[in-house]
């Protein structure tokens, strides 16, 4: 068929615009994992520039690879090493000699590495978690906090440092575990409740500010009564922080995510439908609303909750990283649910690194260098709103 | 509430239904292709194309969404978006139903070709909240032609239109359905009575939710049916071109 080989202007056009999407976000992966590297190298030691940490990683590559035989011999010492204590490159370089001191090394490998590791994993969930949401609720302004995960978290965390209510037993994942459970059986109220009466995008948001509000009283009333070495502990998590995940927690947050990640791709073009026109609209391409909105409310759900029960709560990611996206690669989900991941793990890695470096040694939580960078992006949101309508 | 509904469209036949508010008009349309779904019931689509005189018996209650978006399409009255796309992607969605993930270059072909026959080119790249009310309807009937349905669906496709928009609409989608080489109808929910006379070949007279009426306009727009229906006056009259022409005098 010629005139299909033949290919007509307009779709030509439409290639190239495809094209120039990709590449942005190629681009802008390149820049994010040059400023992960470069915020290896920053910090407040004073024998700890940026040359000495970069010549130290390296070496430590090279000697890795070098002596791979060495690694392969003691895999499986590493291996249980992991998984019962601590998992660090002390055990994955066993036997080989470390180009740094021992404090060097403790700072890089034990500090720094799984704090930018985890702003990288957590800024993709919830960056990626914010944009589903946005896309099935069809509002622009909701976040993945918004149906009351964050409330949950914090009413779990609440119960286990005040009351001492704990799910697990285990004291260093008392608190985890709980934010993680309690978020989820919040948004499994809700779900619940949309399955009772059929309810729309906007009721939904409505019924998370309510559950919002109800957590929020219950957790004041604990507050009241708490002690203030508990009211101290319950701030200080609520302020999210990306010093509380090691490795191990990290890598445990990345395996979650890289289950959800494709199921949220797959999603992209139910999404395109049900974000540009609406209800009916979607119907007409296929598409079941209130099916596939439970659905994502869930799968978000999973991905917020695993990420704040470790760090603590971390808002503003979820709202401004498909925002951003929006303006660079447009509203077609395949491309806007990358590049959020790409510029959700930007912002964390540049908060995370500005709160540790501005007033070095004092360290600003992540969750807070967010909320101050935040209010007036909010601002800036709603104004650029009212202008288009 | 429906009751009883029974009627038969050929292929490449337009189809008004009128009625008041209320009727059952857009509820009909949404209960074709999944928006409303019966309480009790069954919907069947009986199809046979006139050449072939091939029937094939579908049962609606059978087909998931994305089967009935395969045969037919719906066009909503307006579509309002917080998450505006290009047109050129709009129209895209309506090959949804046919894509599992990449879209193929015939995809492509398929919407600038429809862009093209609805003279839509030149906005091909604008985004779509920033065009006007008539051209955003258009878009939003490119992309049911896109779909390739076998039954197109509109639900008061004028009414948040201007007059002229109006016409152009009604003559766009009477060349749709008269143009296609293959078999195609539109089933138009509508409250304009003039309209409905003016470009459909049948018409469906709904009265509390009941089919009081179908037929060619000149068999069911007749005044004592408008009278009971609408409980209006009318005259109608022929006009030179054949076609019935509703004028309204008083309220009974």
């Amino acid at each position: 068929m010629d005139s299909i080989s033949n290919m007509d202007s307009i779709s030509i056009k439409h290639i190239e615009k495809g094209k120039n999407q990709v590449l942005i976000i190629l681009v802008l992966g390149i820049l994010t994992f040059i400023s992960s590297v470069f915020a290896l190298g920053l910090g407040s030691s004073k024998n700890l520039d940026m040359l000495t940490v970069w010549k130290i990683v390296l070496f430590d590559i090279y000697d890795f690879f070098i002596n791979i035989d060495t690694v392969l011999g003691n895999v499986w010492y590493n291996l249980s090493g992991c998984i019962t204590s601590s998992c660090d490159t002390r055990s994955l370089m066993h036997g080989i000699e470390r180009e740094g001191t021992d404090i060097q090394n403790s700072m890089i490998y034990d500090w720094r590495l799984p704090r930018i590791l985890a702003a990288i994993v957590g800024g993709i969930a919830l960056a990626v978690a914010g944009s589903l949401m946005q896309g099935c609720l069809g509002n622009p302004l909701v976040s993945p906090l918004t149906l009351g995960v964050a409330s949950g978290a914090a009413l779990g965390a609440a119960l286990a440092i005040v009351l001492g209510f704990t799910i697990l037993s285990v004291p260093a994942l008392a608190i985890v575990a709980n934010s993680f459970i309690f978020s989820l059986i919040v948004v499994a109220i809700i779900i619940q409740l949309g399955k009772m009466r059929s309810i729309s995008a906007e009721s939904y948001i409505l019924v998370g500010i309510a559950i919002t509000f109800i957590c929020g009283a219950i957790v004041s009333t604990m507050q009241y009564f708490a002690s203030d070495a508990q009211l101290s502990q319950l701030a200080h998590w609520s302020f999210g922080s990306l010093s509380r995940p090691n490795t191990k927690n990290v890598a445990f947050m990345a395996l979650i995510l890289i289950a959800l990640l494709p199921t949220a791709l797959k999603w992209s073009w139910d999404l395109n439908a049900l974000s540009m026109g609406g209800d009916e609209f979607a119907i007409s391409t296929g598409v079941d609303p209130d099916k596939i909105r439970k659905n994502i409310l869930i799968v978000s759900a999973l991905m917020t909750s695993i990420i704040i029960a470790f760090t603590g709560l971390i808002g503003f990611v979820g709202l401004a990283a498909p925002h951003m996206s929006r303006l660079v690669v447009g509203n077609d989900f395949r491309k806007l649910i990358p590049c959020s991941a790409i510029f959700g793990s930007f912002l964390m890695i540049f908060a995370d690194t500005l709160g540790r470096t501005l007033f070095a040694p004092v360290v600003i939580p992540v969750g807070v260098m967010l909320s101050i960078i935040g209010g007036p992006f909010f601002l800036y949101l709603l104004l650029k709103r009212g202008d288009h309508h | 509430m429906l009751k009883d509904i029974s009627f038969s469209i050929k292929s490449n036949q337009v189809v008004s239904i009128l009625g008041v508010n209320g009727a059952g008009k857009s509820t009909l349309i949404k209960c074709l292709n999944g928006i409303l779904k019966p309480k009790a019931g069954k919907i069947k689509i009986i199809s046979y194309f006139e050449n072939s005189a091939e029937i094939n018996l579908v049962d609606i209650s059978s087909l998931d969404l994305v089967g009935l978006s395969k045969v037919m399409s719906y066009v909503p009255q307006s579509v309002r978006t917080s998450f505006s796309m290009d047109v050129f992607d709009v129209v895209l969605l309506g090959r949804k139903p046919h894509i599992k993930w990449r879209i193929t270059d015939k995809d492509r072909h398929k919407v600038s070709e429809t862009l093209r026959y609805l003279n839509l080119e030149d906005f091909a790249f604008r985004k779509f909240d920033q065009i006007s009310g008539g051209e955003r309807q258009r878009v939003v009937i490119a992309k049911a032609i896109a779909q390739d349905p076998n039954l197109f669906l509109f639900d008061e496709p004028t009414s948040d239109l201007d007059l002229k928009n109006q016409i152009q609409i009604m003559k766009c989608i009477r060349e749709i359905i008269k143009d296609s080489e293959s078999p195609k109808s539109a089933l138009i929910a509508i409250h304009d009575i003039n309209t409905a006379a003016r470009y459909s070949d049948k018409i469906i007279l709904l009265q509390n939710g009941s089919i009081k009426a179908f037929g060619s306009p000149k068999e069911v727009l007749t005044e004592q049916n408008i009278a009971d229906v609408f409980g209006v006056k009318s005259s109608v009259v022929l006009t030179e071109e054949n076609y019935i022409r509703v004028l309204i005098d008083d309220e009974i």
